[in-house]
Formats: C-alpha cells, sequence, structure tokens
C-alpha cells in the first residue's frame, strides 16, 4: 500500500507541470480578448485565485478573482469571459459551474490555449446602470445633518468632499475590500451620534429598480464587538419619504443589500446617509444605483 | 531494549546525520527570506550579545538591572538561550571573523540545532526498530518541506522541537544509566530557556516514570515504600505551594515570593527530599531510583537554568516570569485561512492541526507515519482484553514513550482555545516521532517483503528491498521539497493536490513575509533610485537587515503604506485584501508589475507607480 500511495505521489508531481499555463498560453488568451474586447466586459477567473493574469489581461478590461467571486452577478457586465484553469488540481469546474451557469449562456467559440480556457458569455444577470452614485459623486452635494435638520457643509476639493471635524469624514470613490470582494464603493465614515454624513444627487431616474449596498471594509467588522452597527440609506429630498435602509451589523461580514423599484416619474434628487452611535472605526463603503431590469439590454 | 546505549556505528552514523544536515541546511540557508520573528530576534540577538561585551568591558554597569534591562527588554516574550547562542553566533563569525554575513552569523546555532533533529531522530529510532527504521526517520523528518524551512530560521521552532526530543532521548537512556537522569533534568532546563512548549514535558513523562518505578519495585517493598514516599514528597510540596497560593491570593503569593521565604523553603525542600530519597531509593533498587531520578531533575534543575541562563530574570524573578506566563497564557489570535474560513477568535476547530498535518506533510511520508501510529494504538488496545491479547505483542514501554510524545504536542494544540497560527511550527516537536514511527512502519513492511521474497531467492539482502522503498517513498518528499524551497511556508503535500489544491480548498497561501525575496532582485533592477518602497508584512527590521546582508539596495526607502510608496510588493493572505486594493487605489491601476507566482497561486504580488 505505501508503496503505491508514493507512485501516485510521484504521477502527481508528473503531472503537475503539464496543468498549469505558460506565458504564451496566457499571452494567446490576453490577444483573444483585446481583439474582440467591448465596453462593459469583464474576465472572471477560475478557479477564483487564479490571478497571476493580471500580469498579462489588457488593463482596460475589470478581472474578477475573489474568494466568493463564483456566486458574483457581475451586474454591470453583459458580457463575461471566463478565464480558467479546470486541469489544476481541485479546480472542481462542476462546482464552478452551478454557481456560475445559472442566467448565463455560452457565445462564440471557445479558445484553448495550453491549459487556459476562455468562454465568453452573455449575462443574463446583467442590469443596465442608469445611476452609480460612486460615479456620479463629484456633483453631489455633501454635508452633514443634525438631528434639527441643520447641516454643515463638505466642500468639493477636486478629489472628495471634505467635511468638518476628523480626517476621515470624507465622501469619495474607492477601492475597498469587502467580505474579500473589491469594490470601487462611496467612502462615508458616518460621523457617530444622531448626526448624519449625507450625500445629495439629482436626476436618479424613475422606472428603475434603486439599489443600495454596503459594508464594513477589511477586517473593520470583526475588530471591535462593543461598536455599533451602522445605519445607512436613501431618502427622497423632496418629500422626505424614506426609500431604503439597511443596518449594517457589527460582527457580520459581507456587503448588505436593499432594493426596492421605484414608479416611473421624473428624475428625482435623493439623499444618501449614513448614521451610527459610536464615531469609532466605523469604515463604511456603500453605492447607490438605478438599475434596469435583468438581462434588459445585454 | 530500554534506554540502551548507541553502538560505536550508531554514533558515527548519528554524527554522519548531523554533519549532513546542518551541510544541507548551510549551503541553502541564504536564499530563505527573514521571517517576521526573526527581524527582532536578530535584533534582540545583538543586543543580548552587546550585553556579554559590556559584562567584560564594565562588569559592574552591565550586572546592574538597569544595564541588564536595556540590554534584555527587546523580545523579553521569549527567553534567551538561542537568541544568546545566536547572538554570540554574530560576535564571533560576523563582527570577529568576518567569514559570515550577519544573517548566516545569527542562524548558524539554529542550524545546528535543526540538524541535531535527524541524529537524535535516528538514535531513538535506531534502538527502536534498528538503524533502517532510524535513517528512515532521519531523513523523512528533514524532508518535509515546512521542517526544512524552520530548520533554517533563526527562530524557536525548531530548537524546541530538537531540545524535545533532546529530553525524551535523555529521560529514556536514563532508564539504564542514572548518569542520563541528571542529563534529563539538564535538557529539561534548557529545553524551557529555549520555548515555552517545553513546560508541558514533565506532564508527558511523569506517567512513564511513575509505571516504570512501579513496575520495578514490584518485587521489593522497600523500593515501592521509597517510590511511595517519593510521590508523597512531590504531592506535599504541590499541596503546600497550593496553600500558599490560595491563602496569599495570586498577588500576594507573586509578592511574597522572595530570596528568604517559604516559596523558595518549598522548593529547596523538595530538591534536597528528593536526593535524599532517591539515594535510599539507589540503594533498594536501582532501576526504581533510574526511573524517577530524571523527575526529580528535572523538578531541581529545570527553574535554575532556566533564572541563571536569562539575566533579565536576575533581579525580578519572580514578577518577570510571571508576566512571561502570562504572556503566553493570554497570547492573542492571529487570522488564519483554513478550509474556506477566516479563523479569527476561538474556538477553533477540533480537527485543525491532524488536517493541517495531513495536507501539509509529503503524503508519502504522512501515510506511513499514521500507520505507525495507528500499529502502536491499535496493539496496545488489541493486547487489553483476554481475548484478542494473543494476536498482537504489546508495545513496549519505549514504542509507548515514542507514540505518546508522536501525539503530545498536536493534542495541546488541537485544543480550541490555543492560538492556531503558525502553520505546523507549533507541534513540531510532535513530528521526529512521527517519523520515527513511520520508519517502523516502513521497515516493517519491507522486513514482510524480503521474508516473502526469500521464499524464491533466500540470499536477498534487506537493504536490496528497503533501499528503494525508502526511495521510492522519499522522492515525492524531495521534489516537493526542491519545488517549493525557500518558500516554505507555501508548501502542500500531493493530498492537498500540491499549492493549486489548497487554494482550491482556501488554505492559508503563506506567512510571515519571507517569500518577499523572491521579488527583491526586480525591485533593486527597477527602482529608481532613493524609491519608496512598501513591503507589506516586512517588519522594519527586516527591511533593514534586507539591506544590511546585500539583499535590497541600500538606497531604497521603507515607507509604510502603498499611499507613500512608488513599489508595493503586497503579500497575498486573505486578511489583508484591503491592502493590494489600497494599492489599487494609489496607483490608480490593477494591474501587477511582477509577482511570485508558485505553482499559478499568488504569493507576492508587485506593483509600480505609473
Amino acid at each position: 500500500m505505501l508503496v503505491l500511495v508514493a507512485l501516485l505521489c510521484l504521477l502527481f508531481y508528473a503531472r503537475l507541470p503539464g496543468r498549469l499555463p505558460t506565458e504564451a498560453d496566457y499571452r494567446a488568451v490576453s490577444e483573444r480578448i483585446q481583439a474582440e474586447l467591448r465596453p462593459g466586459d469583464a474576465v472572471l477567473l477560475f478557479p477564483w485565485w487564479t490571478e497571476r493574469a493580471r500580469l498579462y489581461l489588457p488593463p482596460e478590461v475589470p478581472v474578477y478573482g475573489y474568494f466568493g467571486s463564483n456566486r458574483d452577478d457581475l451586474m454591470a457586465h453583459p458580457r463575461i469571459w471566463v478565464l480558467g484553469q479546470p486541469r489544476l488540481p481541485r479546480a472542481d469546474e462542476a462546482a464552478f459551474l452551478e454557481a456560475f451557469l445559472p442566467g448565463r449562456a455560452a457565445t462564440g467559440e471557445p479558445l484553448q490555449a495550453g491549459n487556459l480556457t476562455l468562454t465568453r458569455y452573455a449575462n443574463g444577470r446583467y442590469r443596465p446602470h442608469r445611476f452609480v452614485a460612486s460615479r456620479e459623486y463629484a456633483r453631489a452635494r455633501v454635508y452633514l445633518e443634525s438631528q434639527d435638520g441643520s447641516k454643515r457643509p463638505c466642500p468639493f476639493d477636486g478629489k472628495a468632499h471634505r467635511c468638518p471635524g476628523p480626517p476621515h469624514l470624507y465622501v469619495a470613490p474607492e477601492w475597498h475590500e469587502i467580505q474579500y470582494e473589491p469594490r470601487y464603493c462611496l467612502w462615508m465614515h458616518p460621523p457617530g451620534g444622531a448626526e448624519r454624513l449625507v450625500a445629495e444627487f439629482d436626476g436618479v431616474p424613475g422606472g428603475m429598480g434603486l439599489r443600495l449596498e454596503g459594508g464594513l471594509t477589511s477586517e473593520v467588522t470583526f475588530s471591535r464587538p462593543h461598536l455599533s452597527n451602522v445605519h445607512l440609506g436613501v431618502d427622497d429630498a423632496k418629500s422626505g419619504e424614506r426609500l431604503l435602509d439597511v443596518v449594517v451589523p457589527q460582527g457580520v461580514p459581507g456587503v448588505q443589500k436593499a432594493e426596492r423599484q421605484l414608479p416611473p416619474g421624473e428624475p428625482r434628487t435623493v439623499k444618501i446617509w449614513t448614521r451610527a452611535d459610536s464615531p469609532d472605526l466605523r469604515h463604511l463603503c456603500l453605492d447607490v444605483f438605478a438599475l434596469g431590469a435583468p438581462g434588459e439590454g445585454s | 531494549m530500554l534506554g540502551r546505549a548507541p553502538t560505536r556505528e550508531e554514533r558515527r552514523i548519528a554524527w554522519a546525520l548531523w554533519a549532513l544536515a546542518f551541510i544541507a541546511l548551510f549551503l541553502t540557508e541564504r536564499s530563505v527570506g527573514f521571517v517576521r520573528d526573526e527581524g527582532i530576534y536578530f535584533a534582540a540577538s545583538e543586543s543580548y550579545a552587546s550585553w556579554w561585551k559590556l559584562l567584560f568591558q564594565a562588569p559592574g554597569r552591565a550586572l546592574t538591572d538597569a544595564g541588564i534591562v536595556r540590554a534584555f527588554d527587546v523580545n523579553h516574550e521569549h527567553p534567551a538561550l538561542m537568541k544568546q547562542l545566536y547572538g554570540w553566533s554574530y560576535l564571533l563569525f560576523h563582527q570577529g571573523l568576518g567569514w559570515l554575513r550577519p544573517a548566516t552569523a545569527l542562524r548558524l546555532p539554529a542550524l545546528a540545532m535543526g540538524a541535531l533533529v535527524p541524529a537524535l531522530t535516528f538514535l531513538l529510532g535506531s534502538a527502536l526498530h534498528g538503524r533502517a527504521a532510524g535513517l528512515f526517520a532521519a531523513l523523512a523528518f528533514l524532508l518535509v518541506p515546512r521542517h526544512s524551512f524552520n530548520a533554517e530560521l533563526a527562530a524557536f521552532d525548531m530548537p524546541v522541537a530538537a531540545m524535545w526530543l533532546l529530553v525524551v532521548y535523555a529521560f529514556w537512556r536514563a532508564m539504564e544509566d542514572h548518569r542520563w537522569g541528571v542529563w534529563c533534568g539538564v535538557a529539561f532546563g534548557l529545553a524551557i530557556a529555549t520555548k515555552h512548549n517545553a513546560l508541558f514535558l514533565p506532564f508527558v513523562l511523569l506517567p512513564f516514570a511513575l509505571w516504570r518505578a512501579w513496575k520495578e519495585s514490584e518485587a521489593t517493598p522497600a523500593a515501592r515504600e521509597g517510590v511511595w514516599r517519593f510521590v508523597a514528597l512531590f504531592a506535599a510540596v504541590a499541596l503546600l505551594y497550593g496553600l500558599l497560593f490560595v491563602a496569599l491570593g495570586p498577588s500576594g503569593f507573586q509578592k511574597r515570593f522572595l530570596w528568604l521565604s517559604p516559596h523558595v523553603l518549598l522548593f529547596v525542600g523538595l530538591a534536597v527530599g528528593a536526593l535524599w530519597l532517591l539515594r535510599e531509593l539507589y540503594r533498594a533498587s536501582e532501576p526504581t531510583a533510574r526511573a524517577l531520578i530524571p523527575v526529580a531533575a528535572m523538578a531541581a534543575f529545570g527553574p535554575v537554568i532556566f533564572y541563571l541562563h536569562w539575566p533579565y530574570l536576575w533581579h525580578h524573578p519572580v514578577d518577570r516570569v510571571a508576566w512571561y506566563l502570562s504572556f503566553h497564557a493570554t497570547h492573542e489570535h492571529y487570522a488564519w485561512f483554513y478550509l474556506g474560513e477566516l479563523l479569527r477568535a476561538p474556538p477553533f476547530p477540533l480537527t485543525y492541526v491532524v488536517v493541517k498535518t495531513a495536507l501539509t506533510v509529503p503524503t508519502s511520508l504522512f501515510v506511513p507515519m499514521v500507520l505507525g501510529w495507528l500499529t502502536v494504538v491499535g496493539r496496545a488496545l488489541l493486547s487489553l482484553p483476554a481475548r484478542t491479547r494473543e494476536w498482537v505483542s504489546r508495545p513496549s514501554t519505549t514504542e509507548a514513550l515514542v507514540a505518546v510524545n508522536a501525539v503530545a504536542s498536536i493534542l495541546i494544540i488541537s485544543h480550541p482555545r490555543v492560538p492556531h497560527f503558525g502553520g505546523v511550527k507549533h507541534w513540531l516537536p510532535s513530528m521526529p516521532f512521527l517519523a520515527i514511527l513511520a520508519g517502523m512502519a516502513v521497515t516493517r513492511g519491507c522486513a514482510a517483503l524480503v521474508e516473502r521474497l526469500r521464499a524464491h531467492r533466500p540470499t536477498l539482502p534487506f537493504a536490496a528491498v528497503a533501499a528503494p522503498v525508502f526511495a521510492l517513498l522519499m522522492a515525492p518528499a524531495l521534489i516537493g521539497l526542491v519545488r517549493v524551497m525557500p518558500y516554505g511556508t507555501a508548501f502542500y503535500s500531493e493530498l492537498a493536490g500540491g499549492l493549486p489544491g489548497a487554494a482550491s480548498l482556501g488554505m492559508q497561501r503563506q506567512f510571515w513575509s519571507s517569500h518577499v525575496t523572491s521579488v527583491l532582485p526586480w525591485i533593486n533592477q527597477h527602482a529608481k533610485p532613493g524609491a519608496r518602497v512598501y513591503l507589506h508584512e516586512v517588519t522594519g527590521y527586516s527591511f533593514q537587515d534586507y539591506q544590511q546582508n546585500g539583499m535590497l539596495r541600500a538606497d531604497l526607502r521603507l515607507v509604510w503604506s502603498p499611499f507613500e510608496a512608488d513599489i508595493v510588493a503586497y503579500q497575498y493572505h486573505q486578511e489583508f485584501r484591503e491592502h493590494e486594493f489600497n494599492t489599487w487605489q494609489a496607483f490608480g491601476t490593477r494591474t501587477p508589475v511582477t509577482g511570485l507566482y508558485l505553482d499559478e497561486t499568488p504569493q507576492i504580488v508587485v506593483y509600480q507607480r505609473p
């Protein structure tokens, strides 16, 4: 039995180099993507950790590969290129496809470049993004709002809306990690107490799904169990109606989401706000979207 | 035979193994990066060495508490034995003779200690099951990539594994030779002066000593009485210490632990009483006394050697030992990725240590380890009921000693409240014993095969079968070792599916920051003069060490965040993803320029400000 185990181990090492891609494989894949790239395309890595691909892929194409990315809807992308390495040990392509395939269909000819496979998919989970707060942030009106309604403005300095108070009180889009996922989102650290940090946006279209997504970044979720929950929401600026709100509970990782259908009509002004009892380490990053229906425009 | 002395040939092989291991470690050490802990240990070692110089130049100043604290305050979380050896080696081989670069001089004693493991493993394995088993055990231990990696470091994990083995070896020899009982006490003192793991040794060895004493005194009433007296003495002292603790309370117990106090009196009483009892016992039954000498020696020499070796304790022994023990009893937990879950705080999975071992020891060595251990345990269990007793031979005391030590450290670290970071290094002391059991299993298998083959070829030598089988079992480990070194903390076994398989399983990719050496040549080549470099996870000490050892350009400046940096080398850790995304933010790009990708798994990712 021991001899058999040893032989199997030797076989493993004999086969391993033959399962790995070469630089030429990566270059071939990159050329194909470059040639057929369309705006809105994205690359999804399988297995999720095979990020060496970033060295070779065209820098303009977003590359997704994080722990959990198999299940990502990638709603912003009508087409997804799956760059796979199914021959890697424990790659488990079946499990990947089970998570990835629903709502998606392969299109075009797949490319096999050595041990790399490149398959293009039409993303049935795509939703047209008519409004994205993190994209529109420069034209937002940002202020700190007390309970009595008084406001302290956070003037825009060309990069961020900086508020009076500690240096982390500002609004700007940034890359952050929420539960392993890289997200380009609005940094909106709540000021603490009853005061709210508010960003007002005009022109949010009606008849769309209004969606709020936010979470605490990095390891902050776990570091201080005594810290308070973070409240965030979206209000209609004119009527004061609460359109959306979610709570990001302390100690619960990941993105908290809420969505509702806005009635058709004129574009409206919304107030995106954050609040937390504790002013410490509430490293909140969020985004608000106005989304079309799934599959629309794909 | 229990506790037999090695033959001349065994001694020669043991020395050869030591030399072979030392040379192999010495020749490969240069490629291994400085792990986070080494940065502070290097600094501490140099600081302690400076104190020894001061001791010769101005002893009056050196021996004051202020003089001692100035040198020994750095890294007083760990005892000083190894760091003093590192420091002396640095003084001699780097500063004095100029033969070695600073890091190699500092690491030299660690290499010597690491090389001791295969030598001692061979001696114990050979005595247990023959030279072939010992040889297999010795080589198998060092071929485990994570063991080789740890043996290269000026840290304490491999030295304490060597010390643990040395204490057990001395304890085992003491059963036949009372002088080894004394050496066992000395070795125990040195072991606890190496790392706190060794504090558990008495709990592992005491049952064996008592069992042996009980068996040896069976036929001699005077000896049995002596055993009882010996046990009573220890029990009484323990009880009195307990009473003192209850009566004075924890802080009172600590405050009143003075040179002239009941605490010290009890210790002296224990030492003198044990010596007197053992002398009496020796007259009644030599074997019984031999079984208990290591216990007394550990109790007496352990604390004394621990105190004497560490100047930091000389003026305030009790307070500082209390702090030291409390530090380790309440050690913080670091995040650790395990089977797709980021472990941050206890309770940790009970199976963690076993699973991690299975996934990091080359499978062709792990399977015989498990087989060897199960065989001993199976024989022990089957020898209990009368119905099955005849089927098996009951494990010898030596086999039991090896089997218990093979799981002792594993069981201690398996406790769900014990910190679980650090890969396999915290239960390294178990591994030589598992290697011995593997050697037993493999040689038994070879012997069975030889017996069958001899039906056709009666003159077939054992080596003709054992040599190719050994080679076959060790070859995958050697291939794995060559493929992964010097990036030892990244190694995963065939059972895991290698590094790619482990990445898909959601295992910790690497830790301790030493893999950064893979990208230092690129940084040296591409960084502009005076560039600001952020080496994620690399300590300031290590940054300086890389420059001092000629591995990183001297003009490069250390910064502490991507936002201040021109070049970032990010270490892939699941809990540190934010650092890479901060780099995207700071540099405005998500495209790295180079990196270390071991079998495709990202380990180090380098970004350059456009």
